[in-house]
């Protein structure tokens, strides 16, 4: 060892950090020596650069995204508070923009009473250390979970009441959205008055749906009185497009596909109006029964279609006349549609 | 045009088609069923009510809370009303059920941003509670993820209502 440093006589020792100096000639180790001074100076400088960021992201405060995205607004977070950033790093670019589209920036750059959030993964960050001429773009490509947010002109950049306000934003958007789907209350602007509506609304729908079922649970047994006088009916009559029995018979019609099918009308009556496998049409004939009736409808073709399928089927000695059920004689024209 | 494959809560047409297809199937099952006896009223439009709710969330399935909520309560009503006798408090059913029923003992809301406050962050005293109550499975939600859930709810419930009206119009033509 002793030999070693007699013959080096700049030894590693007057260079901080650098270990791997063992020998070689006076003038390579005094051009090593010169690389290394200019390289640790800039890793100085690098040092003093990143020294905010470092700062910031070491007390990052990892919150949770917001689990409730559904509608494909971006995540906000909690963010730590930005610490003293030297004027260099203002004129830098590792600023970041903001995703939020309603926070305009109205700050400049150089103001130093502004002072910016960055909200970054630290992994991230840290390879960003070498990338200091590099445009931080790669930075904002990657938008996980953290949103970047600029603090405006003239209020507080405190991280709560930053994130206070990126939180009341968000309710304010979802308000509005409600306010979509709510009828009627456009003209309502404060959060309690909408609240309101909305409680008053769902309340009002589920009675809705309350006194619904409460009607379709008196509808169905009702088709079993009927059955027997209109089977009696129905069975003297001959299949004609008389406007008379037309009534009574779609009735007559609905009540035999409701009941004699074994209690599944919807497939009774895909299997008559189609034919086909079910499961394929019977989008299209709930979908026509939902549909407005269309008057004016020539349908005496597809009236002997539907008749003729209707032979085909088991019970084939019911006239068929489908005149004011909208679903089916819907069909046809939905098959053409297809 | 396809069968129905997965509910798309954007296009309004194939949530109503959905709706309907599902809410006539549950229907039909109804009417099928061993407990169909005793066909008083009530009881049966409690059963229609019941296959309207659990139609809704069939088909929105168990993307949302509320969803959730009413299928594992639907689910569970045996299970419910036998513990409801029994020990008067119901605990929470397994943990991998990411389901709150309203009748379950309320998780403590700790689990989100401790900061935010549950109870007033509206400023307005008792709104919160009342929709909380209202939308299902949504006790155990900050205000954000309350209006998210109460939005969807009222979408679906709406095309629910909706659905319901075209059958009982389709049914009266009788």
């Amino acid at each position: 060892m002793n030999t070693e440093m007699q013959h080096c006589p700049y030894t590693v020792m007057n260079i901080p950090g650098n270990t791997a100096v063992t020998s070689g000639t006076d003038v390579s180790v005094f051009e090593r020596q010169q690389a290394r001074m200019k390289w640790q100076q800039q890793q100085q400088q690098q040092e003093s650069l990143f020294k905010g960021n470092d700062h910031q992201f070491r007390g990052l405060v990892e919150v949770k995204p917001d689990p409730g995205l559904q509608y494909g607004w971006p995540d906000f977070s909690d963010g730590c508070q930005g610490q003293g950033i030297p004027s260099l790093m203002e004129d830098h670019n590792l600023k970041k923009r903001k995703t939020h589209e309603d926070q305009k920036q109205k700050v400049v750059l150089k103001e130093n009473s502004v002072k910016e959030k960055k909200i970054k993964g630290c992994s991230e960050e840290n390879s960003a250390e070498t990338s200091s001429k590099e445009k931080p773009k790669a930075v904002e490509g990657p938008k996980q979970e953290y949103i970047h947010v600029r603090a405006r002109r003239g209020q507080a950049t405190d991280s709560h009441s930053l994130a206070e306000r990126v939180r009341r934003e968000k309710i304010s958007e979802r308000m509005k959205y409600l306010q979509d789907l709510v009828p009627g209350c456009n003209k309502i602007t404060g959060k309690a008055g909408m609240l309101d509506e909305i409680i008053n609304y769902v309340q009002s729908l589920q009675k809705q749906v309350e006194f619904l079922s409460m009607k379709l649970a008196t509808l169905q047994p009702r088709l079993d009185f009927d059955i027997d006088s209109l089977i009696m009916k129905e069975m003297f009559e001959v299949p004609a497009v008389a406007y008379s029995a037309e009534v009574a018979n779609s009735a007559y019609f609905q009540v035999n596909s409701l009941l004699e099918m074994g209690n599944n009308p919807i497939d009774a009556m895909l299997r008559r109006s189609i034919g086909g496998p079910v499961s394929i049409p019977e989008t299209f004939v709930v979908s026509s029964c939902f549909n407005q009736m269309q008057p004016g409808v020539t349908w005496d073709g597809d009236l002997h279609n539907l008749y003729r399928m209707e032979i085909q089927q088991d019970s084939s000695t019911i006239p068929f006349q489908p005149h004011k059920f909208t679903g089916l004689y819907e069909v046809s024209n939905l098959k053409m549609e297809l | 045009m396809s069968p129905p494959q997965q509910p798309t809560s954007i296009n309004p047409n194939s949530l109503k088609i959905q709706l309907a297809y599902r809410f006539l199937h549950n229907l039909n099952n109804l009417n099928t069923k061993r407990s169909n006896l005793d066909n008083t009223r009530i009881r049966r439009s409690h059963r229609v009510k019941l296959a309207a709710y659990a139609s809704m969330a069939y088909v929105v399935g168990s993307r949302r809370a509320w969803s959730r909520a009413i299928l594992w309560k639907i689910r569970n009503r045996a299970v419910l009303a036998r513990f409801k006798r029994v020990d008067h408090k119901i605990t929470t059913p397994l943990r991998h059920h990411h389901v709150h029923a309203g009748s379950v003992k309320r998780r403590t809301p700790s689990c989100s941003n401790p900061k935010r406050e549950y109870s007033d962050p509206f400023g307005n005293s008792g709104q919160e509670v009342k929709l909380r109550k209202l939308v299902p499975g949504s006790s155990t939600m900050d205000a954000l993820g309350l209006l998210d859930e109460t939005a969807d709810y009222i979408k679906c419930l709406a095309t629910q209502v909706e659905v319901m009206k075209n059958l009982v119009d389709l049914y009266s033509i009788i």
